[in-house]
């Protein structure tokens, strides 16, 4: 992912007029920098291991003799070793913890050598506007420490990208950050103000860089107290602002301009069964919601969500609202909303499958559409659409039959090619398991019935039986089928309910 | 009819609107006495020059700037002048220029047919085609027969461009409607300003009309004289009916597994149907999904679909059912269910574009819509998904385009259309609602909404002084205060220059 690359036009050299102190203190005693040797999982030919590459990001020396650096550097990786500056080896490193949806890794160290003179670095909070970071890694992979330098441009919600779903409070900052800077610290005033991580490619914008800040580290770092990282949680719903007086009048709201209206309500998530579509939100936490879905929270005005983006797995959240013009008060007790992992990146997982009669079939996500490059209608809709129709619900996973490998047992069934499978002998498929299973069953002949009005996919299991080694080996699969690396996403359990 | 086998014609219709200037490299006159060329005289074509105005479907109110194409056509017995249907297709004012002379006519369009891609136009001046020779139809053509594209230099003198006939099948016409017969071409033809309507001749005899081209790869597809034929004689009656349409999806048997299942041991042919559209003719002679159609009338069906022409030899049955068949006949369909044979007699209809939920071709006719205190509300059409351009199908609302490709399966039933709020203009009425835009309206004033026409006769009730908006996706509802609507529609109509707040079929 940070692979070495050389820049083609001619450098500019500077030089410095006179020294200076560095104003943060020395850095080299904390920064580190890490190479990942990383395998990709290959979704079209999900028996095979993958492809290897090897990727540079920086990282820091926290207290607790840990490593802070970007998940993105170390996901997927099969081997890690980091370095010091003024230090010839390179030590092996693990990975403790890892958080995708926000973009953030802890490492450990074994080798006391390492630690020795290693300093950790202090946080501190988040960075006024316009004023001046300083950004520390190994942009496009160099040997030694870069330091670059800019001002603090803006302080908003902001895509995730390695999870390519997750919003969360993120700082743009005007200093160059390059591929190699993942990972590394922003410093202000000798402390940590945040985590270099994103930035776009130069022709789309230039010196806009992006740092995860401190209150998303800290979130991080308290979550993974007990041992294990919980994951963001999510009031699972979707919400208008109601800015309109007309809107405002009809349901009963006052001239005070607060509130916000229910629009979905994911069934899987916190809040399933206890909002309900048309309900409008006056308050989270007692901070009462204004129109345009902003509060007032620790003297910021930040988005309604930021408020519950603190909070973790089990922590309960107070919602007061308006029902039918009834004021009421529910709380709800947080979780993730697993139908959105679907749309995510994955990482460190292994793709599941199955391989019957040649035929491949693979539970929707976003990493196998864009392995495939499926541009099929249908299957987009699927995904689209998949947490806000609520379709998780019929299939808890969307089986495609993805590719053929072809063979005289199969070879008029290309047309079916990107479809969803939707019954086998009259029963629901909801996840790749039941179509395992269904596979599994004594009997002459399975219908494959395809989502929409297609013909049935017949197959017949003594000719499926009959070219299976044949298959096997003229396409070296080397496993028919990957079931359980990944446990299947199953519904959360039904919040309880507690108005 | 719907076939899951897709025939992926990659050949571009020639750009017929401001590239006049594209010089002809060269032209290869071929002598007079050459298969095809006459004198210039005689020639059977006349200059047409068309100004269209299609109406805009972002903005309903109002057409789009008029545009001028300039075309040939073919003069036909009974001084009639036939054109493709994409000449005319908007069309405000259409003359006739006679090549030779420049006199001009006005002319008007006596039928159309988008589907087929073919129309008839006639003069306001009756003598005005006279001493030109009308062509007859040839009807014999078959692949390896040399055709000749008439085009027409400035002075009038005929370009004669020869081209061999490499395949004759069933293609996709551009209405995306329906399959018909096309003769392809492989022809070194030049551009010219009238590249719109290029006949092409056999013997001095109307064997085809240019349907697209493709100036790189040199291919031409053409509208053939057995569909020409079928349309002049549809012409000839009382009222124009249309191509019949059976109202069936299809797939091939080839699987042997597939074929065991339906019930069919044999090793003969016959397609497995898909679907059948309730209300269609298919579905009206009780023909059902997982039936095998084994022959139309005495022609066997092979296992991918086609039959054994007389003339052509092998060709996809649907040519049975379109280029041999009239809405009206009764033609026998030999059907195995579950092994065991079975005749239906279907009584064959013409499935009109306003027959669908989400039409696929609105041509002519005004689009309706519906403005309510800013809110536009419009019935969605395939017409409306093309402003999005030549590639609406990745641009437009994905969302609208899988309900348009998938709306017999999602509007099984049929019988109602699509309505939208497909944009809002900011007015009092609308603050706060300035964000939304192409959303499925479910009700309003609580009662369901399956017509543009269901919506006028809703706001007509507001519930407690409100207009209650319902949507299948979020916001899911939105209201309007129905005296400030009813206040500031005048303000709203100036302001924006709407010359209506409503237009309804």
């Amino acid at each position: 992912m940070h692979h070495l690359r050389f820049l083609t036009c001619a450098l500019a050299l500077f030089i410095a007029a006179g020294t200076q102190a560095q104003p943060n203190g020395q850095i080299q005693a904390s920064l580190v920098r890490i190479t990942s040797t990383e395998v990709e999982p290959d979704y079209r030919a999900p028996w095979n291991s993958g492809s290897i590459g090897r990727g540079v990001g920086a990282g820091f020396v926290i207290d607790g003799q840990r490593i802070l650096t970007n998940a993105h550097v170390v996901s997927n990786s099969r081997y890690l070793t980091v370095e010091r500056e003024g230090d010839p080896n390179k030590y092996p490193a693990t990975v403790e913890f890892v958080a995708h949806d926000c973009d953030l890794a802890l490492l450990q160290v074994a080798s006391p050598t390492f630690w020795k003179n290693m300093k950790p670095l202090g946080f501190g909070g988040i960075p006024a506007l316009e004023s001046t970071v300083s950004a520390y890694g190994y942009p496009i992979g160099g040997e030694r420490m870069s330091v670059t330098t800019g001002i603090v441009s803006r302080i908003d919600f902001s895509l995730y990208t390695h999870s390519a779903i997750d919003s969360h409070l993120a700082i743009q900052i005007s200093a160059q950050i390059n591929p190699g800077n993942s990972g590394g610290p922003v410093m202000q005033s000798a402390k940590v103000v945040g985590v270099a991580f994103q930035g776009y490619s130069g022709d789309i914008a230039q010196g806009v860089a992006y740092m995860i800040p401190t209150p998303v580290i800290r979130r991080f770092l308290k979550d993974i107290e007990d041992g294990h990282y919980d994951r963001y949680v999510d009031l699972g719903i979707t919400y208008t602002k109601l800015q309109n007086p007309a809107q405002r009048h009809f349901l009963g709201l006052n001239d005070d301009d607060r509130g916000v209206l229910v629009g979905t309500v994911i069934e899987a998530g916190p809040c399933g069964k206890i909002l309900q579509k048309g309900d409008v939100l006056l308050a989270v936490d007692g901070h009462p919601i204004a129109s345009d879905a902003f509060v007032e929270f620790e003297g910021e005005r930040v988005q309604m969500p930021e408020v519950v983006e603190r909070k973790f797995k089990g922590d309960t959240v107070k919602l007061d609202l308006l029902r039918n013009r009834q004021p009421m008060s529910v709380d709800i007790t947080l979780g993730t909303v697993w139908p959105y992992f679907m749309q995510a990146h994955s990482y460190d997982v292994r793709p599941r499958y199955v391989v019957y009669g040649g035929l491949l079939f693979q539970p929707m996500s976003l990493d196998l559409l864009q392995a495939y490059r499926i541009n099929d209608l249908r299957v987009r809709h699927y995904f689209d659409f998949f947490v806000t129709d609520q379709l998780y619900l019929q299939h808890p996973e969307v089986v495609i039959l993805t590719n053929i490998l072809p063979d005289p047992i199969n070879t008029y069934l290309l047309p079916y090619r990107s479809s969803i499978v939707d019954e086998i002998n009259g029963k629901k498929i909801g996840t790749l398991q039941d179509l395992a299973r269904a596979f599994e069953q004594p009997v002459d002949r399975f219908v494959v019935k395809m989502v929409g009005d297609g013909p049935p996919l017949v197959l017949n299991p003594k000719e499926v039986e009959s070219a299976r080694e044949r298959i096997k080996t003229r396409y070296n699969v080397l496993q028919e089928q990957n079931l359980d690396e990944q446990p299947p996403a199953k519904p959360a359990v039904a919040a309880k309910d507690n108005i | 009819m719907r076939t899951p086998v897709f025939f992926l014609v990659a050949l571009l219709a020639f750009v017929p609107l401001a590239e006049a200037k594209k010089a002809p490299v060269s032209v290869k006159k071929l002598p007079a006495s050459a298969q095809g060329a006459v004198q210039a005289k005689e020639v059977s074509l006349v200059r047409v020059n068309v100004t269209g105005q299609p109406y805009d479907y972002f903005r309903p109110w109002q057409k789009k700037a008029p545009f001028s194409k300039r075309a040939l056509g073919a003069v036909l017995p009974h001084d009639r002048v036939l054109v493709t249907a994409d000449l005319v297709a908007n069309q405000n004012y259409v003359e006739l220029e006679r090549a030779e002379s420049g006199e001009k006519t006005a002319a008007s369009v006596v039928v159309v047919d988008y589907e087929a891609n073919l129309a008839l136009i006639e003069p306001t001046d009756k003598n005005f085609l006279k001493g030109l020779q009308p062509l007859e139809l040839a009807l014999d053509t078959v692949v390896g027969d040399r055709l000749a594209a008439w085009q027409l230099e400035s002075t009038g003198a005929l370009v004669v461009t020869e081209g061999i006939v490499t395949t004759i099948g069933i293609t996709r016409y551009p209405a995306d409607v329906a399959d018909f017969l096309t003769y392809r071409l492989s022809i070194p033809m030049q551009y010219r300003d009238n590249s719109y309507t290029v006949p092409l001749v056999k013997n001095n005899k109307l064997a085809a009309l240019l349907l697209r081209y493709d100036p790189r790869s040199q291919v031409l597809d053409a509208i053939p004289a057995p569909i020409i034929a079928h349309f002049l004689k549809d012409a000839t009656g009382a009222k124009y009916q249309g191509f019949p349409s059976l109202g069936i999806a299809f797939f091939p048997t080839r699987d042997p597994q597939l074929r065991a299942y339906a019930g069919e041991e044999s090793k003969t042919g016959g397609v497995y149907i898909t679907s059948v559209e309730p209300g269609l003719p298919a579905a009206k002679a009780g023909l059902l999904p997982g039936d095998i159609v084994t022959a139309v009338e005495d022609h066997n069906i092979d296992q991918n679909g086609n039959y054994v022409d007389s003339l052509y030899g092998k060709l996809g049955f649907s040519n049975l059912l379109t280029a041999k068949a009239y809405v009206g006949d009764t033609i026998a369909l030999h059907v195995l269910r579950a092994g065991k044979p079975l005749t239906l007699n279907v009584k064959l209809e013409h499935r009109g574009e306003e027959d669908y939920v989400i039409p696929p071709y609105n041509i002519d006719d005004p689009p309706s819509y519906y403005v309510l205190g800013g809110l536009i509300f419009q019935e969605l059409t395939r017409q409306y998904l093309k402003e999005w351009g030549n590639n609406w199908e990745k641009d437009a609302p994905q969302d609208f385009v899988y309900l348009d490709k998938y709306q017999s399966e999602l509007f099984p039933e049929g019988n109602q259309r699509v309505v939208i709020l497909s944009q809002v203009l900011p007015a009092n009425s609308t603050i706060g609602y300035d964000d939304f835009s192409y959303l499925v309206v479910k009700k309003v004033n609580d009662k369901e909404i399956r017509s543009l026409a269901d919506l006028a006769e809703a706001v007509k009730t507001p519930l407690n002084g409100f207009h209650v908006i319902q949507t299948v996706d979020d916001p899911k509802q939105l209201e309007l205060d129905a005296t400030e609507v009813a206040a500031e529609s005048d303000a709203l109509q100036k302001n924006y220059g709407l010359p209506a707040l409503q237009r309804l079929d």
